[in-house]
C-alpha cells in the first residue's frame, strides 16, 4: 500500500495526464467536431504533428526491451496473436496520454499482457499475484 | 500474414495510375495516415498481397488479401506550407483505401 504522500503524488500526476484541453464532459457538455476527430485518431499515426528538433542518439536496447521484443515474437510464433497488427492495435488501445507517455517497448509489453488476459491465457488475479511475487523477490513493494 | 509476395488477387491499379486515398472515418485502428486521406498521388509500385491491417488486427485470417501499393505524393499536396516543388513522399497503402483520382 502506498504511503499517503505517494498516493497524493499519484493522483496529482494522473491529473496532469488529462488532456491539456480539459473541460468536464458530464453535463452540460459540448464536444466540438475537431476535438472529436482528434479523440478518434489512432495515437500511433504520429506524423504531421509539430515538434521541436530531437537529438538523434545511437542507443543499445536495454535487456528488458530485448526480452519484450522476443516475448512478443514468440507469442506470434506460438499462434497466440499476430505480432504485427494485433500488437499495434494493443499499443493504440493505450490511448493518447499513455501511448505518448510510455517508451516504445513499454507499449509492446502492455499490449502483450492485455492480450493474454483478454484471451484467458492468464487471469488478471494470477498476473497481479505473479508481479507482486517478483517485486517482493527484488525487495520492492 | 504480412509480406506474402505472390498473391492471386487481380490488382486493380497499375504503376503510373493516379489514385486518391479514401477519406474513411477513424474508429479503433488504421495504418492509413491522416495526412494522405483525400489526397491524390501516383502508383509508384505494386508490392505484395496481404490482409489489410483492419482485418489482421482482429485475426480475420479468412478475409480476402488485398494488393498493396507504394503511392507517391507531392509534398506540396500534403503540406500546404512545404517549400520545395519537386519533393515527394512515398507510403504504402492497400487497394481498398484507394480509388481512381478524378483531379
Amino acid at each position: 500500500m502506498p504511503s499517503r504522500i505517494d498516493l497524493r503524488r499519484l493522483y496529482d500526476t494522473g491529473a496532469q495526464l488529462a488532456p491539456a484541453v480539459h473541460q468536464p464532459q458530464n453535463w452540460p457538455y459540448e464536444v466540438p467536431h475537431d476535438r472529436f476527430e482528434a479523440y478518434m485518431w489512432p495515437p500511433h499515426d504520429v506524423a504531421g504533428q509539430a515538434d521541436i528538433p530531437v537529438r538523434y542518439e545511437e542507443k543499445e536496447e536495454e535487456e528488458w526491451e530485448l526480452k519484450t521484443y522476443v516475448t512478443c515474437e514468440v507469442l506470434g510464433w506460438k499462434g497466440i496473436w499476430n505480432a504485427e497488427e494485433r500488437r499495434r492495435r494493443g499499443n493504440n488501445d493505450l490511448g493518447l496520454s499513455l501511448y505518448y507517455g510510455f517508451p516504445y517497448y513499454g507499449r509492446w509489453i502492455w499490449a502483450a499482457a492485455r492480450m493474454l488476459v483478454d484471451k484467458n491465457h492468464v487471469s488478471l488475479t494470477e498476473l497481479l499475484e505473479k508481479i507482486a511475487e517478483v517485486r517482493a523477490r527484488y525487495g520492492k513493494s | 500474414m504480412a509480406n506474402r509476395e505472390t498473391g492471386n488477387v487481380l490488382a486493380r491499379f497499375n504503376v503510373g495510375d493516379r489514385v486518391r486515398v479514401k477519406d474513411l472515418p477513424n474508429l479503433f485502428y488504421s495504418r492509413t495516415q491522416m495526412y494522405v486521406r483525400g489526397v491524390s498521388g501516383v502508383i509508384a509500385s505494386r508490392t505484395y498481397q496481404s490482409l489489410v491491417p483492419e482485418d489482421e488486427a482482429w485475426n480475420r485470417d479468412e478475409a480476402q488479401p488485398q494488393q498493396f501499393y507504394i503511392v507517391r505524393f507531392r509534398q506540396k499536396d500534403l503540406w500546404e506550407e512545404y517549400p520545395f516543388d519537386n519533393d515527394t513522399l512515398q507510403t504504402e497503402l492497400p487497394e481498398g483505401w484507394l480509388e481512381p483520382a478524378t483531379d
